[in-house]
């Protein structure tokens, strides 16, 4: 008799974690995806139309009882994620806090942590600011992320790529350092006005970089050379990240592409193709978004050579 | 007879490379296009409309006969595109109808008639109409359909983009609304307000307004940083797309010239096929040369 409830509740369990990690792709894991981020969605147009003041004053009540509902979803599911992630760890010798402490300290863990709480310490204390309330509401934002694969592609593509990133930072830094230095030099005297200090040239820097004038016109040669190269900087560095993201996504595709031909290969390689190794195949296609035509493509590159060694 | 004739209006009309009209055609087609266009832009110039108004009417009402029996003609034709078996002649009429090819032939001219028949109609949904023509020159710019089949295949990576977009535009606008909401309510007063500076920020460099506070001037500089940045990732998604189009390109013909050159003849049949591939994916004859070469290389080592 006692027996079941311990044998049902590890199963509920670890059903949860399936259906909210979205490990298993299942209709009920679908579901909740949909479910979750249509009301993060529907969070994000309420705080932007609660700024408007004629709606805020008209429909208070209802963003009220809105906020409420979905305080209470989002504390649910926080609840659930941490009680189910210890089965994210059930190798021997796992405490099951292992998977918990991962999650609660990710930046997910993180997002939905300080998306939600903020909201029982206003009852708390109900003196607090509203804004800084509102800004924290406003991270529901991110929650979205976890369910766009397609950032993790970016993400995953721009690590790939950090050297090249990190230079290009860096000599946005130094050039930074270097010209507003230089500007400060050169036009302080005569402009006091606009380059007091080095920080505010720095300001003037990095608008020139972002928008290509830095609303100053220079009064001295000297300084006319300075903004020139300034500008011509800002559109070499422009060139310089978008050749560093499209090596970064060509890389990646290829070397999605390899992987998976890799793979085909493998399946191929004992000349019958099993249904699991089939699934595999489709599987790996879904996660990297390859069309049908691509992996037509290299299962028949793949058959040819293998048909020819 | 009639039914040869009705194939090779067809293979004429769809630019079939072993009927030698089909280019003229198609070159007399886009010639239309191109000076119709360029009437409807020059039309719109108050004094040559008041000098050369006959002139205008007069091409209008040709390029109009001329479209219309193209398109009947593209209708008839398409008839024998399936055998009675594979589903009649009004399949292939029906899939050439409401494609969007079909539609733009449709719509550019038939407005046309309408005009005829109803004379009181507004004008110039009319001349809007006439300028849909030029839709009909991406039939033969292959270079375009490239461009739709890269970004396809690369859509995955736009949509995060599109993501990004739309999450920095909200969060930039937000924070700008609550960090001068209160100091400069006609631009911050709420987010939609504040969406329309985060946008013209990210787009064009630094805002259409001045931020006043410390926080504010942070916001703006980051919001702008992160346009350059949503630039650059655009830009570096359509260029990895194309390169790896290309690539993809060069790896389906060198499959196709490792099949042909296999058994050591080459075909006629398929000469044409290759000669068609290379067209279709516009490889240079450099390009192609050289993975012959590879090829051979590959058979002399080989044996």
């Amino acid at each position: 008799m006692s027996q079941a409830p311990t044998g049902r509740l590890p199963r509920i369990k670890r059903r949860i974690y399936e259906i909210l990690e979205g490990a298993v792709v299942d209709r009920a894991s679908h579901a909740c995806e949909i479910v979750i981020a249509g009301l993060v969605v529907a969070n994000v147009v309420a705080i932007i139309l609660e700024s408007v003041h004629s709606i805020h004053e008209a429909y208070e009540a209802y963003f009220h009882i809105f906020d409420l509902f979905s305080v209470m979803v989002f504390s649910l599911e926080y609840v659930l994620r941490v009680w189910t992630y210890s089965e994210k760890h059930t190798g021997p010798g796992d405490s099951p806090w292992k998977g918990r402490k991962e999650y609660v300290f990710s930046m997910f863990g993180l997002v939905d942590f300080f998306s939600t709480v903020p909201f029982y310490l206003q009852l708390l204390f109900p003196g607090a600011d509203l804004r800084v309330l509102r800004m924290f509401r406003l991270l529901r934002i991110f929650k979205l992320s976890r369910y766009n694969s397609a950032m993790e592609d970016m993400l995953e593509a721009i690590k790939a790529e950090k050297d090249s990133f990190s230079s290009a930072m860096f000599l946005l830094f130094i050039s930074c350092l270097l010209f507003s230095s230089l500007i400060y030099i050169i036009e302080g005297h005569d402009q006091p006005e606009i380059f007091p200090s080095i920080p505010a040239a720095m300001h003037w820097f990095v608008l020139t970089i972002i928008s290509g004038w830095g609303n100053v016109d220079p009064v001295t040669y000297l300084g006319t050379i300075l903004v020139i190269v300034t500008q011509i900087l800002a559109i070499a560095l422009a060139a310089i990240l978008t050749g560093v993201v499209a090596t970064a996504y060509t890389a990646q595709v290829q070397r999605r592409e390899s992987i998976y031909e890799m793979e085909v290969r493998e399946v191929l390689a004992d000349g019958v193709v099993t249904e699991e190794e089939q699934l595999k195949l489709k599987t790996l296609q879904a996660k990297y978004g390859m069309s049908n035509e691509q992996v037509d493509a290299i299962a028949n590159q793949v058959k040819a050579e293998q048909s020819n060694g | 007879m009639l039914g040869k004739l009705q194939k090779n209006v067809m293979e004429i009309l769809a630019g079939a490379p072993h009927q030698p009209l089909s280019r003229y055609v198609e070159w007399m087609i886009t010639v239309v296009v191109l000076v119709n266009c360029s009437a409807v832009i020059l039309d719109s110039v108050p004094e040559i409309h008041a000098e050369y108004k006959e002139f205008f009417h007069e091409l209008e009402f040709w390029s109009v006969m001329f479209f219309t029996v193209e398109y009947v003609l593209r209708v008839w034709s398409l008839g024998a595109r399936f055998t009675p078996e594979q589903g009649g002649a009004w399949k292939g009429r029906k899939g050439y109808i409401f494609s969007a090819f079909g539609l733009v032939d449709f719509f550019a001219t038939a407005p046309h008639y309408v005009h005829i028949f109803f004379p009181g109609l507004d004008l110039r949904i009319l001349r809007v109409l006439r300028l849909l023509r030029i839709l009909k020159l991406s039939k033969y710019n292959t270079a375009l359909q490239d461009l739709f089949q890269a970004v396809y295949a690369e859509r995955r990576a736009f949509g995060s983009a599109a993501f990004l977009l739309l999450i920095s535009t909200v969060v930039s606008a937000s924070l700008m609304h609550f960090a001068e909401g209160h100091e400069q309510p006609e631009f911050f007063g709420s987010i939609p307000h504040a969406i329309y500076w985060s946008i013209v920020t990210i787009t064009s460099g630094y805002g259409n307004v001045e931020p006043v506070t410390k926080a504010g001037e942070v916001i703006a500089l980051l919001t702008g940083f992160l346009g350059v940045c949503m630039a650059a990732i655009m830009t570096g998604i359509v260029a990895s797309a194309f390169a790896t189009q290309l690539s993809r390109k060069k790896s389906a013909y060198l499959l196709q010239l490792r099949k042909v050159l296999e058994d050591g003849v080459v075909s006629d049949a398929e000469r044409n096929t290759l000669k068609h591939l290379q067209t279709q994916y516009r490889l240079s004859d450099a390009d192609v040369k050289k993975m012959v070469d590879e090829i051979n290389t590959e058979k002399a080592a080989l044996s």
